[in-house]
């Protein structure tokens, strides 16, 4: 079993780890940039270790100080987080090298995962419906202008590597389609240094669904049930909800015993997802997200299972500790991200309560966001017997919210759980787009 | 005690559900404290290797800020490491107390990853003071020699 814990992240995530370690007496050692040394989550870690200045490059993607620091505090493990370098098969073969068990899956893995047309064909060949593509890459106008013809327009440009929309882009005809692809690989060139491409038919206004698996070394691979994060600005998620309003039971079965497959199959360890694309009851395979999720609470909520602490004991080799005959999806959960729209310190932090709340949040008076990362401040998780009772809970829990001294998207998350759209359950990821052209509320 | 003995109090320690604990024997004194800022003191620098956080961990001003006079500068670790004064355990330390150093001239060593780290001056100096124990652990920032510019 894991003894001593290094947790390469911050914010409430790293907070998050650390109260699971609590529970399981592990030592936590929190990595942080000079930016976060008074951090709540430097308070909550048996020990801190500076490892950077400010900016994250060279801080919280500092692999060698990082690993350095681990080894120095005596460490056994090093969790990862969300972000930063949770998904780089080149930092998980550093930590095994130093003798370190890295918290996800063996790096072959994610590595294969990475690369989105990879992770396509391997889902294809265990049968899993794929969105119709590209057959692998696009080498050159001529190719991808075949391929989407025989796709149909309108089609989406993506990067084999890629993520965060970078290098996508929507193409509806045959005309534009030589432009974009110069843009879409430029693009891909510089933010992952790879600018191959490939082809997919575009769904107008999907459903966003992934289905959350915890897998040990054992063989087993369980599934959580889903999550639909429909509701999205700029590929950003902003609102999660299990179960799902369009996913019918049979449609539930169908996707979780695909993800179980898939990642089954590929000898995946840890804590995962599968996205899908939904719409008009049909499911594709989208990719995986090798990592534990920010959404993940939405899922504990709804089964009870702990899913960081079935991440440290699957890493650990020791057995998961459900069952799928015993994982139950009981009731409704919500989650609402709450992010920072400026940086600054916190004057006033009050935080919701009462019955099925849950708040995962690195915040209290006085504590400072950055402007150096991600502006992800607080989760706002509420449970519920439905999901009319979730979604009035959740309302009541926003109102509650106090947040003083920076300006945050609460009022919006106010606004999206009141919609009568987004009450009714029918839409797709342009629901944002749409709300938001009603004007200010 | 040697550091086999003192891992071995260490692991007990831990397992215990005591917050702090004091050992003495034959002139040397060990205390281990639990909780949110848990700290070893050993009077023998070596042995200190084991340990070495919160003391240093506190918030740091930015590198190169003055010290105590204002000709007083902090040179502090680019990066986290095993801090060494000597080449080898054995050698004579690059640098001492009162040396005058010139520009170039390896101060230390930071173990990283296997790798060993010379540290040179970036320009010519006197050691004021040395502010990390040998074959500790450094994080990023801390405070390694105390100079002033010659």
């Amino acid at each position: 079993m894991i003894q001593s814990l290094l947790i390469a992240n911050r914010g409430e995530i790293a907070v998050r780890i650390i109260r699971t370690c609590r529970e399981m007496g592990i030592r936590t050692v929190v990595a942080h940039s000079q930016a976060d040394s008074d951090s709540l989550a430097v308070r909550m870690a048996d020990q801190a270790v500076c490892i950077g200045p400010p900016p994250a490059r060279d801080s919280y993607l500092n692999v060698r100080n990082l690993v350095t620091g681990a080894v120095l505090s005596r460490c056994d493990a090093i969790h990862p987080g969300v972000g930063f370098l949770a998904e780089n098969a080149g930092f998980a073969r550093e930590v095994i090298e130093a003798g370190l068990i890295f918290v996800g899956p063996d790096p072959e893995v994610t590595q294969l995962l990475g690369d989105k047309i990879q992770a396509k064909q391997s889902a294809q060949k265990m049968g899993i419906p794929v969105i119709p593509g590209s057959t692998g890459s696009v080498a050159d106008a001529v190719q991808a202008a075949k391929a989407a013809e025989e796709i149909g327009f309108p089609v989406i440009v993506k990067a084999a590597a890629g993520g965060g929309g970078k290098g996508m882009r929507i193409v509806r005809s045959s005309s534009e389609l030589a432009d974009v692809l110069r843009i879409a690989s430029q693009e891909a060139e510089k933010a992952f240094s790879d600018g191959t491409l490939y082809l997919e038919k575009y769904f107008e206004n999907p459903r966003h669904v992934e289905i959350q698996i915890v897998a040990d070394r054992l063989g087993n691979a369980v599934h959580l049930g889903e999550r639909d994060c429909t509701v999205q600005e700029n590929h950003q998620k902003l609102v999660e909800e299990s179960p799902s309003p369009a996913v019918s039971a049979e449609l539930r079965a169908t996707m979780s015993a695909d993800a179980v497959r898939l990642l089954g199959g590929l000898g995946y360890t840890g804590a995962g997802t599968v996205e899908f694309l939904v719409k008009n009851g049909r499911h594709w395979f989208m990719e995986v997200n090798a990592r534990v999720q920010v959404e993940h609470p939405v899922s504990e909520m709804v089964t009870g299972v702990d899913i960081i602490r079935q991440q440290i004991l699957a890493a650990s080799g020791e057995p998961l500790e459900v069952r799928q005959e015993e994982v139950r999806l009981g009731g409704y959960a919500v989650e609402c991200r709450i992010n920072a729209r400026s940086a600054g310190r916190v004057t006033r932090f009050i935080a919701p309560g009462g019955f099925g709340v849950r708040v995962d949040t690195y915040l209290h008076d006085g504590a400072v966001v950055s402007p150096y990362y991600d502006h992800l401040v607080a989760k706002l998780i509420v449970s519920g017997n439905t999901r009319l009772e979730g979604l009035t809970r959740m309302g009541r829990a926003l109102s509650e919210f106090v947040i003083d001294g920076i300006t945050t998207n609460l009022a919006q998350q106010a606004r999206i759980v009141a919609h009568p759209v987004f009450r009714r359950g029918i839409y797709g990821t342009g629901f944002m787009a749409d709300m938001l052209k009603e004007g200010p509320a | 005690m040697d550091l086999k003995q003192l891992y071995a109090l260490m692991e007990r320690f831990e397992r215990t559900s005591l917050s702090e604990l004091t050992f003495k024997k034959d002139g040397e004194e060990v205390t281990l404290k639990k909780g949110a800022a848990p700290l070893v003191h050993v009077p023998t620098a070596g042995i200190a290797a084991v340990h070495a956080q919160a003391a240093v961990a506190a918030a740091q001003p930015p590198a190169g800020l003055p010290g105590r006079g204002s000709d007083i500068e902090v040179i502090r670790a680019p990066i986290v490491g095993t801090f060494y004064r000597s080449p080898a355990p054995d050698a004579a330390p690059f640098v001492e107390k009162g040396d005058r150093v010139k520009k170039g001239q390896t101060l230390c060593i930071l173990e990283a990853m296997k790798l060993m780290n010379e540290f040179q001056a970036e320009y010519d100096l006197e050691i004021i003071a040395i502010l990390a124990d040998n074959g500790t652990m450094v994080e990023f920032g801390s405070p390694l020699f105390e100079v002033r510019r010659t």
